[in-house]
């Protein structure tokens, strides 16, 4: 654990560095497309834009190492890929079929009720076993630190 | 359709990083790990621009150091979790040895086998990219690691763990054990077999053999960790493993690779084996005791349960011919147990016989059937799965802030999952604050991602932040729902929709968190207060010392840019 919080922090292209130098450069293309405009609407809809961004540089700065950083962008690629009438029925098919291999895949520990509750959480958990899915739920914990880190560092930076 | 197209052409410029770096990235990806296989080197691909940037994910599993490698692939915590159970034991002979040079050398031929099974036994359980990796990148990293590894384990509670058992067990047999290097010749059963327990150290002083003294160890490990009983049983067990030990004693040097290879299937252990093995041969001879190796495996296996493994082994080793035919024998027979293994344990011919630890170069698990369990393939199969999940979980539990105290699964995962949609609130609440303050400012990357955004800022943000991660998280734990109510009423005019979002996510929050395990309660009502009582722009800056302040502080700054 050490280990990784100083490989975080000291190694320059370490996954926050990566994310960091992503995030802000979506924000920065945000911030360019996106007329400035300070409605309430105007800024929620640009908290959806800096949401979805902090996901998708997060995402990309993991790569695709890891089975829910391929699963995040595999659905912002569908999402882009697609207009909202094809992509609400992929994303339909999709789930009826990830439903099928719900149903297919073994469910050995009767204990894990609630895994069901973290594969909703952890992207592309819901065609994960088990072991797979605490592996996953691991990685996606320390990004999403890192990434709690880095926006609050940028917010810190910026409203001071 | 205007703004709808606005908007998909702001997804799309959202999209752009990650879409220009998948899909080059999915096809390069093993183009690039093979080239990193070849170099292993750690700056042979430049991470100038964003693409290598991003590239650089798949560089990192051969860059940096191994344990930045190893990493990379998993947490840390569970290769020093490893480490620990299999140092412990090389630790307490190192303690007690009366030859520290020896003993040292034990430890470093112990830490690379250790530190290359570890990383096996992680990879093993890995998405197929990175399987390519495992065999070609530990290999050649094992010796690197070693100082690393060094450094860590002394001060691992495993460690203590193992070494508190250890000193559980019984004190006089122990004695023996701990003089590996002065056994004497002819012993009583116990001491027999101490001192057959030592002989693979013995073995592995000698000639260094990495992977295999790495596997010696694992058996050790989880032997010892089982039932001191075994040590009693180890005398009795002696009849079935004469005939091994006559055999043995013809064969000598072939024993201990025989018994490696069937539980790993490697040839490169059994050519080191049977180079060290002489001096291994005569000392076993001496003691007139069971191979150690077999004498691990057999206190693991139950009585009526060891044929099934002894058979395997036997089958291959019982013929008094000369190595290479014993070697290719244990090779056909290594292969038939584990022809059928591969990450998952769904194969069930494999499982038995072959113990949780890993050969250097195969990806199956393997298991050995401990005593009084039992050998039934599917609950070996079953007690690896459970074994992987409690690893995974204990590091869980260490990444997951006030988890220590908890036990039991459910529990845990409720804490989880509880930390987990924290955390995805709190990217939220950034996301949104970041849009509240984004009109205002230009952006400037260069000046950006200097230190201070990588790094927390010293000033406001200093004064909690290394706890301030797990503050919100422990706040949460006890929220207090009437104050935050309170105050979000009293800002007035911040708009519907953040407002109606904030309190959503509150709720949700105070819902949640019903536990009571705060750690600063009275910072964070005085935190509430500061931010009610002072003007917005000091009250902004002292509200970034956690989320909910985060919260609070969001319709005020809605208000700063509103006026």
């Amino acid at each position: 654990m050490m280990t990784s919080r100083q490989h975080l922090t000291t190694n320059p292209s370490s996954i926050k560095t990566r994310f960091a130098y992503l995030f802000l450069r979506n924000l920065k293309r945000l911030n360019k497309y996106r007329p400035t405009s300070s409605s309430s609407r105007a800024v929620y809809q640009r908290y959806g834009m800096i949401k979805f961004a902090a996901d998708a540089s997060m995402a990309s700065a993991v790569g695709s190492r890891r089975a829910w950083s391929r699963a995040t962008l595999l659905k912002i690629r569908n999402r882009a890929l697609n207009c909202t009438f094809l992509k609400r029925r992929r994303i339909h098919a999709l789930r009826r079929r990830r439903a099928e291999r719900k149903s297919r895949n073994p469910r050995q520990e009767c204990a894990f009720g609630q895994a069901n509750e973290l594969r909703r959480l952890v992207p592309g958990g819901e065609v994960m076993d088990i072991c797979n899915l605490l592996d996953e739920t691991a990685h996606y914990i320390k990004c999403l630190n890192t990434q709690v880190q880095v926006m609050r560092n940028i917010v810190d930076f910026y409203s001071s | 359709m205007d703004m709808a197209g606005k908007d998909n052409l702001g997804a799309e410029k959202g999209n752009d990083d990650p879409l220009n770096f998948h899909s080059p990235n999915m096809s390069s990806d093993w183009q690039f790990i093979g080239a990193n296989l070849a170099n292993s080197s750690m700056g042979s691909i430049p991470t100038g621009n964003p693409m290598a940037a991003s590239k650089g994910d798949l560089l990192e599993p051969s860059s940096c150091s191994s344990a930045s490698m190893v990493d990379s692939f998993c947490p840390a915590n569970w290769e020093q979790t490893t480490h620990s159970q299999n140092l412990g034991f090389c630790e307490i002979n190192v303690q007690h040895g009366p030859s520290t040079s020896n003993m040292l050398g034990i430890r470093t031929s112990g830490l690379g086998p250790i530190r290359t099974g570890a990383e096996r036994t992680v990879g093993i359980g890995w998405t197929p990219p990175n399987a390519m990796l495992k065999g070609g990148l530990f290999l050649p990293t094992a010796s690197g690691m070693l100082p690393q590894s060094l450094s860590q384990f002394p001060a691992d509670s495993g460690f203590i763990e193992r070494a508190a058992r250890f000193s559980c067990f019984s004190a006089g047999n122990f004695g023996d054990m701990m003089n590996p290097f002065s056994i004497p010749e002819s012993m009583s059963p116990y001491s027999r077999s101490m001192a057959s327990m030592q002989g693979p150290h013995r073995v592995f002083s000698g000639e260094g053999s990495k992977t295999v003294s790495g596997e010696q160890y694992q058996k050790i490990e989880i032997n010892v960790t089982e039932n001191p009983k075994d040590v009693e049983h180890g005398a009795i067990e002696g009849s079935p493993l004469k005939n091994e030990r006559k055999t043995e004693s013809s064969m000598g040097p072939h024993d201990e690779p025989k018994r490696c290879s069937a539980v790993s299937g490697n040839e490169s252990d059994e050519a080191e084996f049977s180079g060290g093995g002489q001096e291994e041969q005569s000392m076993l001879e001496g003691r007139g005791g069971e191979p150690s190796t077999k004498r691990l495996g057999s206190k693991k296996r139950k009585r009526s349960g060891q044929d099934n493994e002894i058979d395997q082994v036997k089958g291959a080793t019982q013929q008094p011919s000369e190595i290479p035919k014993d070697n290719a024998k244990i090779q056909q027979q290594g292969n038939q147990n584990l022809v059928s293994a591969s990450n998952r344990p769904g194969g069930k011919q494999g499982k038995q016989g072959i113990e949780a630890s890993d050969s250097p170069k195969d990806e199956y698990i393997h298991v050995r059937a401990r005593r009084g369990q039992a050998t039934n393939s599917h609950s070996l199969a079953e007690r690896v799965r459970r074994e992987k999940i409690s690893e995974r979980m204990k590091f869980l539990q260490d990444l997951v802030p006030g988890c220590s105290k908890v036990t039991g699964k459910a529990v845990m995962l409720d804490e989880i999952i509880n930390y987990v949609q924290s955390l995805q609130r709190q990217v939220e609440f950034l996301s949104m604050k970041l849009a509240a303050v984004h009109p205002r400012l230009d952006f400037n990357i260069e000046g950006l991602l200097t230190k201070d955004v990588l790094q927390s800022r010293a000033g406001p943000s200093s004064l909690g932040f290394p706890p301030d991660m797990t503050m919100p998280y422990s706040l949460l734990h006890s929220s207090h729902p009437g104050v935050i109510h309170t105050v979000l009423p009293g800002v007035g005019n911040s708009s519907d929709a953040l407002r109606r979002t904030i309190n959503s996510h509150v709720t949700a929050m105070s819902g949640e968190y019903k536990e009571s395990t705060s750690h600063v309660p009275n910072v964070w009502e005085d935190e509430l207060h500061n931010v009610i009582h002072m003007d917005f722009n000091s009250g902004a800056t002292s509200a970034l010392l956690n989320g909910q302040d985060i919260r609070v502080s969001l319709p005020q700054d809605q208000m700063k840019a509103e006026h």
